[in-house]
C-alpha cells in the first residue's frame, strides 16, 4: 500500500494552495487545508496508525468516518491532549500533534504485540478462566498497564467547553440529501427546522462527487431559513425528543498557551435540543470481509477508498484488489477506475447468478475469495481460491491494497435509541428500520433508501409530512442492489477478524457459541465483539450473522443488539460543559461571607453551605481551633453565623393541625411566643429531619429546620399537603435566605447583647428558654428564639439578611468587653456531642426511628395521629434488638474513638453490634466524647465494648448522656 | 457576598446587572383569598406563568397557591400587609434580600439564557417562567422585549453570575 495524491480535479474536499505542516509520531510531515489526519496519513504513504487493543497487531486506517475501529490517536499537547481520535475524524489543522495509541516503544515495534505470538492463549473470555490463582490482585497491575488505547492528560484541560439549548418543530441530523431535502420541505411548509451534519460541509456522498443537485439544494436550504449546523454529530436520542449534539469548533491557528492568563478557548460546544420531530438521515455503513489476516494495513473498506480518492485526491494504493459479495463493489470498482487508480481485480463471493451489477476493465472472479494475505505489516499480495463448486482456479494475486465491500449496513443507532424496531431484508442483507420510532423517521440510505433519487422523493414526503402534523410515510428499501449475508471464507487458515478493534476474529464468536452462548446480548459481552469505542459499527452485523450460522439460525432470529447513546465518543468535557472549578456544583453562601474572611474564618463545605468550620489563630490547626473556640463559648460567649437554619413560615387557618401531622411533638398547643423542639419523620417511621417550631400567630407558625434538611423538609410538607391532606388550608413559604440568623452562646451571650443594644424583654430573666419574640434593633426586624444547640444559654437572633453583617459587626465592636469570640461548625459539633444531641445525618441514617435517637416516650405520650406512626408498629420497629443512640467514652479515657468505628465483640468481618456516629475530643472534660448506635444500646449502660477501627481496637464504656450539664443548668446560667 | 456593581457585566448587546431597589414578596392565598389577595393589591392575580404590570410593580405568577409582588417601592408592602391583617386565606411574607433580582437587557439577552439551561427558560413578554438555569430554580419573567428579570435565591447569587460570566466570555 503506497498512497500518493491525485492530481486535481481530484480532490474536491481540499484547498491544494493551503499547505499544512503536522507531526504524527514525532515525524514532520504536510497536507492540505480540508484534509483529515488520516487523509493526509494516506498521502503520505504512512500505513501504520496503530495497534490492536488485546494482540497488539499493527493497524492501518481502515475506514473514512466515525465507524474506524482502527486508526485511533492521540491528538493534542499536555492538557489539551484528548485520546483516541479518530484519525478520520480529525481535521487537519497547522501544527497538529497526533501520536499512535497502545504500543510501547514505537508502533513499528510494539514489544505488547507479543500477545500476538500467544494469540491462540487468549481466545474470547479467557479472562474469565485465568488469573483465578492466586488472586485476581497479583495480575491486576499489569493487566491495567496494558489496557486501555489512548492516555487521558494528567495536566488541567485549558480549554472551555459550553452547553446550548434549543428547540425545533423538525430536527434533521445528516446534511446528505435525503437530509437536505426532508428539511428543505419541512422549512417550506413553516417548520422551525434545524439541520445538524458531522461534517464541515454539506451534500454527504453526493457532495463531495460533485452532483449538481447538491449545490442547488444547499442554496434551497438557506433560503428556506434552516438553522444549518455543521461539525455537529448527535450522539444521543433521549426521551421526549430531546437530541444531544456534540460541535466541534474550528480552533485559531495560534493556540494559547496553558497557563496564559487567555484561559483557552472553546473548544466544544454541547446542544440539547427538544424537537417535535427529527429526522434521522444518518446514512449507512459498509460492512467488511472476512478473510485471515483481513486487519493489515492495507485492507480497507471499498466505500472509504473511493472518497479518499474523490474528496481528498489520495489514491490509497496501487495495484487494489477488490473483495465482494455485494453489488455496490462494483460501483466502487468503476468510481476507482475513473479516478485513475489501478483495480486489478474484483473477487466475488457470489456466482454470476446472484450478482447483479457489472463494472467494464476490471477482472471478475465470481465464486471466489481470499485465503491468504501475504505480508507481515502491509499487504504484498492475497491468495484467490474458489468458495463455491464452480468457481474460480486458486491463483495468487500481486497487491498493496484490498478493498472490503460486504454491503452496507443502514446507521439505524438514532431508530433504535428513540425506540424503533428493525426488521432484515434477505436480499440486501441489512437490518432496517421497521416504520418510524415514537418521534423519530428515517430518510435516505438509513432507512434502506440508497438511489439518491429515490431517497429525495421520500425525504420530501416526510419533511412535508411533519411541518403538517401528518405520519410521515413509510420507506422502501431501494438502490443498493443485492448482498450475500456471510462475508467470511470456510476452510482457511488464519485469523478472519470480525471486530478489528478488539481483536475478536470469527473462531471467538465459534466458541461462544460452542459455550452455548446465544443471545447476541451475551456473545457481545462474552466475546468484547462491538463494545470498543467504536461501538461495532463495522463488526455488529458480522458477528451476528456468523453467530446465526453457528446456532443455525438465520440473522432476523439472532437480532441485533440495543444500540445505546452516546453514537461516537464524546469527550468528558463536553458532558461537563462549565461544571469546573467554582461551578463545579452550586455553593450556597453566607450573607456576611466577607465578615468571616475578615475574622479569618477556615471554609468548608457542609451539605450544600460553604461557611466557616473554624477561625484558626495563626499556629492552630483546625482541631484546635475548633477546641478553643468550644471551650471559649463554654466559659464566656461565642458568635456563630447560623443563617444556613432553615427557616419556614406555616401560615394558614390549620397550620397547627397540620404540624401536628408533621411532627412527633404537638405543635397545637403551643401559645404565641411558645416553642417547641420536634422530629419529623417519613411516612416509613424514619427520622428525616428535627427541629424548632414557634407560634407567631393563631395561624402562623416560624419553623426551624436543619441546614441542610431545609429542601427535603419543604417539599416533604408541600408533598402531604398537595397528595394526602388536600383539605387542609395551609401556606409553606421558605424564608431561609429572607432571614439570617446570628446565634450567640455562652454564659456572657446576654451581656454581649445588652451591650449590643438589644433591649431588657430578651434577657434571660424575662424571656424563657424555648420561647420567641419579636422585636426590633434600631428599627430592624428581629425574631429572637432562646434555644441551644451547645447547651449553653443561646440567642437565635434572626434578622432581615441584608443585616446580618451589621449585627455581626455591632456585636463584634463589643467582643473584647466579653472575650466574645466567633465559632465555627466544627466547634459547634463538639458542644452538640458533649450534650448527647442528635445531629440528622450524622447519627442517623435511612434506618433510624425515633424509639433508636430517645423519642420513644415522646411517641407514647402522643395520642393524635402523624405521619409514619403507623409505620412504628411494623415488627421491625419494635425489634427489642434494635441499634439505639448511646454514649461512648474510652475506657483510657484518652483514645479517641474514630467515627464510623465498629462494635463488636471480635474483629471484623464479624456480626457488628453498632458503630461510632460522632466522636470529639472535650475540651471541657479534657477527655473524648462519643455518641454510637449500639444494639439494645439504652440497656447497656455501664457495659465495656469493643470498638474496632482499620485493625485497631479501642475499649470504650457505655455511658449515660450528656457527658456534661446533665440537669441544664448551663442554659440559663447567665454571668 | 460582593454585593457590589463589579458582578455586573457590560458588553456590546448585553447588560446584566443586580438591581437591588426592587423589594420582592410571596403573596400566598387559598382558593377563596386569590380575589381578596387581587382587590388589595388593586389587580386581578396574573394566570398560571403570567407576569402583569400594576400601578405597585410586578405580579408574577409562581405556582397555583403563590404569586411574587416586586415592586420599586417598599413601603407599599407594609400597606398590603396591613391590609391583610385578620384575613387567614391569604399571607404575605416579604422576600426582600432572600431573592436577589438580575436585570438582563439587550439583544443576546436570550441567547445568554439558552446557554444557562433551556430556551424554554426564556420568556415571551408578559411570562413568568421558573426553571433550572445553571443547575438552579431560577424565575425568569419578561414585561417587555428585549428585558428579562431573574429572580434567584441569594444563596445562589454567586453561582448563577458565575456561570453568566463564563458564558458572555465565551461570546
Amino acid at each position: 500500500m503506497s498512497g500518493k495524491r491525485l492530481d486535481a480535479p481530484h480532490g474536491s474536499r481540499i484547498e491544494r494552495t493551503r499547505r499544512l505542516s503536522f507531526e504524527f509520531n514525532g515525524a514532520p510531515l504536510t497536507g492540505f487545508a480540508g484534509d483529515t489526519l488520516a487523509s493526509a496519513l494516506l498521502a503520505n504513504g504512512v500505513q501504520r496508525v496503530g495497534r490492536s487493543f488485546k494482540l497488539h497487531r499493527p493497524r492501518g486506517i481502515f475506514s473514512c468516518g466515525v465507524e474506524e475501529p482502527s486508526a485511533l490517536v492521540d491528538v493534542g499537547v499536555g492538557g489539551r491532549r484528548t485520546p483516541n481520535q479518530r484519525a478520520t475524524l480529525v481535521e487537519l489543522q497547522e501544527g497538529l500533534t497526533a501520536v499512535s495509541v497502545n504500543c510501547w516503544p514505537s508502533v513499528g515495534f510494539d514489544l505488547g504485540a507479543i500477545n500476538s505470538k500467544m494469540s491462540a492463549l487468549l481466545p474470547a473470555g479467557f479472562y474469565y478462566k485465568t488469573f483465578k490463582w492466586p488472586n485476581w490482585h497479583v495480575f491486576e497491575p499489569a493487566i491495567r498497564r496494558m489496557a486501555g488505547l489512548g492516555r487521558a492528560s494528567g495536566e488541567l484541560d485549558p480549554d472551555r467547553y459550553e452547553e446550548v439549548a434549543a428547540t425545533a418543530d423538525v430536527l434533521v441530523v445528516g446534511g446528505g440529501i435525503a437530509g437536505l431535502t426532508a428539511a428543505v420541505s419541512a422549512a417550506t411548509a413553516g417548520a422551525r427546522t434545524v439541520l445538524l451534519t458531522s461534517g464541515a460541509s454539506l451534500g454527504g456522498s453526493l457532495g463531495w462527487r460533485g452532483d449538481t443537485r447538491v449545490e442547488e439544494l444547499v442554496a434551497r436550504v438557506e433560503r428556506a431559513g434552516v438553522q444549518i449546523l455543521t461539525r455537529t454529530m448527535a450522539f444521543g436520542v433521549y426521551d421526549h425528543g430531546l437530541v444531544c449534539a456534540r460541535e466541534t469548533l474550528p480552533q485559531p491557528a495560534t493556540l494559547p498557551q496553558p497557563g496564559l492568563s487567555a484561559g483557552g478557548v472553546l473548544r466544544e460546544r454541547l446542544w440539547k435540543i427538544r424537537a417535535r420531530h427529527i429526522v434521522a438521515a444518518a446514512g449507512a455503513f459498509e460492512r467488511p470481509m472476512l478473510f485471515p489476516n483481513n486487519d493489515l494495513p492495507g485492507v480497507m473498506l471499498a466505500g472509504a477508498v473511493d472518497k479518499y480518492a474523490h474528496a481528498y485526491g489520495v489514491a490509497c494504493g496501487e495495484r487494489v484488489v477488490i473483495a465482494a459479495n455485494s453489488d455496490s463493489a462494483y460501483r466502487v470498482a468503476e468510481s476507482l477506475r475513473a479516478a485513475g487508480v489501478n483495480v486489478t481485480a474484483l473477487i466475488d463471493r457470489r456466482l454470476p447468478v446472484d450478482i447483479g451489477a457489472t463494472v467494464a476493465g476490471v477482472r471478475v472472479l465470481t465464486g471466489a475469495g481470499i485465503a491468504k494475505v501475504s505480508g507481515s505489516r502491509a499487504v504484498k499480495s492475497c491468495r484467490i481460491i474458489a468458495t463455491e463448486s464452480d468457481g474460480v482456479p486458486a491463483e495468487t494475486l500481486e497487491c498493496d491494497l484490498i478493498l472490503s465491500a460486504g454491503g452496507h449496513a443502514p446507521a439505524v443507532h438514532l431508530h433504535s435509541q428513540a425506540g424503533g424496531k428493525l426488521t432484515w431484508v434477505e436480499e440486501s442483507a441489512m437490518f432496517v428500520p421497521d416504520g418510524s420510532a415514537p418521534g423519530l423517521s428515517s430518510v435516505g440510505a438509513c432507512a434502506g433508501i440508497f438511489d439518491p433519487a429515490a431517497a429525495m422523493e421520500h425525504a420530501d414526503a416526510v419533511g412535508r409530512a411533519l411541518a403538517s402534523g401528518r405520519a410521515p410515510p413509510p420507506a422502501t428499501v431501494r438502490g443498493i442492489g443485492r448482498s450475500l449475508a456471510a462475508t467470511h471464507v470456510h476452510g482457511v487458515v488464519g485469523k478472519q477478524f470480525v471486530d478489528l478493534q478488539n481483536d475478536v476474529a470469527m473462531g471467538d464468536v465459534g466458541l461462544a457459541a460452542q459455550e452455548n452462548y446465544r443471545s447476541v446480548e451475551h456473545l457481545k459481552r462474552y466475546t468484547t465483539t462491538g463494545m470498543g469505542t467504536d461501538q461495532g459499527k463495522t463488526s455488529n452485523i458480522n458477528a451476528l450473522v456468523l453467530m446465526g450460522e453457528f446456532t443455525g439460525r438465520e440473522p432476523a432470529e439472532v437480532g441485533t443488539t440495543k444500540f445505546r447513546p452516546p453514537f461516537a465518543p464524546v469527550t468528558l468535557g463536553l458532558l461537563v460543559g462549565r461544571r469546573v472549578g467554582s461551578l463545579y456544583r452550586p455553593l450556597k453562601r453566607l450573607p456576611a461571607d466577607r465578615w468571616h474572611e475578615e475574622r479569618g474564618a477556615l471554609f468548608e463545605q457542609f451539605g450544600s453551605w460553604y461557611r466557616p468550620a473554624a477561625y484558626p489563630l495563626p499556629g492552630e490547626t483546625l482541631q484546635t481551633a475548633a477546641q478553643r473556640e468550644a471551650l471559649g463559648v463554654r466559659r464566656r460567649v461565642g458568635i456563630l453565623d447560623g443563617s444556613p437554619l432553615g427557616k419556614l413560615e406555616i401560615f394558614g387557618p390549620d397550620a397547627a393541625a397540620f404540624l401536628d401531622l408533621m411532627y412527633v411533638g404537638t405543635m397545637s398547643t403551643l401559645a404565641v411566643g411558645q416553642a417547641r423542639y420536634g422530629v419529623l419523620l417519613n411516612e416509613n417511621g424514619i427520622v428525616m429531619d428535627d427541629g424548632i417550631v414557634a407560634r407567631l400567630g393563631e395561624h402562623h407558625f416560624w419553623v426551624n429546620t436543619t441546614s441542610a434538611g431545609v429542601e427535603r423538609t419543604t417539599a416533604a410538607f408541600e408533598e402531604w399537603l398537595q397528595c394526602e391532606y388536600t383539605s387542609l388550608r395551609v401556606a409553606v413559604t421558605s424564608v431561609t435566605s429572607r432571614w439570617g440568623n446570628v446565634t450567640v452562646a455562652g454564659p456572657a451571650a446576654w451581656k454581649l447583647l445588652a451591650a449590643g443594644g438589644f433591649d431588657a424583654s430578651f434577657a434571660p430573666q424575662t424571656m424563657k428558654h424555648m420561647t420567641l419574640r419579636s422585636g426590633a434593633l434600631d428599627g430592624v426586624p428581629l425574631r429572637v428564639l432562646r434555644a441551644s444547640f451547645s447547651g449553653e444559654l443561646g440567642y437565635e437572633i434572626n434578622v432581615p439578611v441584608d443585616h446580618v453583617e451589621e449585627l455581626l459587626q455591632r456585636l463584634w465592636s463589643h467582643a473584647a468587653e466579653f472575650d466574645a469570640i466567633p465559632y465555627g461548625i466544627e466547634a459547634l459539633e463538639i458542644m452538640r456531642t458533649e450534650k448527647g444531641f442528635i445531629h440528622i445525618g450524622t447519627d442517623t441514617d435511612g434506618t433510624t426511628l425515633p424509639g433508636d435517637v430517645g423519642f420513644a416516650r415522646a411517641v407514647d405520650r402522643k395520642r393524635a395521629n402523624f405521619v409514619g406512626r403507623r409505620s412504628l408498629l411494623r415488627p421491625a420497629a419494635l425489634d427489642p434488638n434494635r441499634a439505639q443512640l448511646v454514649a461512648l467514652s474510652p475506657s483510657d479515657g484518652r483514645t479517641q474513638l474514630p467515627v464510623g468505628a465498629q462494635i463488636a465483640a471480635a474483629m471484623p468481618p464479624t456480626q457488628t453490634e453498632g458503630h461510632v456516629t460522632s466522636s470529639y475530643m472535650s475540651p471541657s472534660l479534657g477527655a473524648p466524647v462519643a455518641l454510637g448506635m449500639l444494639v439494645r444500646g439504652s440497656a447497656r449502660l455501664g457495659e465495656r465494648v469493643r470498638v474496632h477501627h482499620l485493625g485497631t481496637t479501642i475499649e470504650a464504656v457505655v455511658v449515660k448522656a450528656p457527658f456534661i450539664d446533665p440537669t441544664g443548668a448551663l442554659l440559663s446560667a447567665a454571668t | 457576598m460582593n454585593t457590589s456593581t463589579e458582578l455586573n457585566v457590560e458588553m456590546a448587546g448585553l447588560s446584566v446587572s443586580l438591581d437591588r431597589s426592587l423589594s420582592v414578596a410571596s403573596l400566598r392565598h387559598f382558593a377563596a383569598g386569590a380575589g381578596f389577595a387581587g382587590d388589595i393589591i388593586g389587580a386581578p392575580l396574573p394566570e398560571r406563568l403570567q407576569a402583569v404590570a400594576v400601578a405597585s410593580g410586578i405580579l408574577a405568577w409562581r405556582s397555583p397557591t403563590e404569586t411574587l409582588v416586586v415592586s420599586q417601592d417598599a413601603g407599599r408592602f407594609a400597606a398590603l400587609e396591613a391590609g391583610l391583617v385578620g384575613r387567614t386565606d391569604v399571607s404575605f411574607v416579604d422576600q426582600t434580600g432572600g431573592i436577589w433580582i438580575w436585570r438582563i437587557t439587550g439583544e443576546r439577552a436570550s441567547e445568554v439564557l439558552a446557554r444557562l439551561g433551556a430556551t424554554s427558560a426564556i420568556p415571551a413578554v408578559g411570562h413568568a417562567l421558573t426553571s433550572r438555569l445553571a443547575e438552579l430554580t431560577v424565575m425568569a419573567l419578561c414585561m417587555r422585549a428585549g428585558e428579562i428579570l431573574l429572580l434567584v435565591d441569594r444563596v445562589y447569587s454567586a453561582h448563577l453570575m458565575g456561570w453568566v460570566r463564563e458564558t458572555v466570555a465565551d461570546f
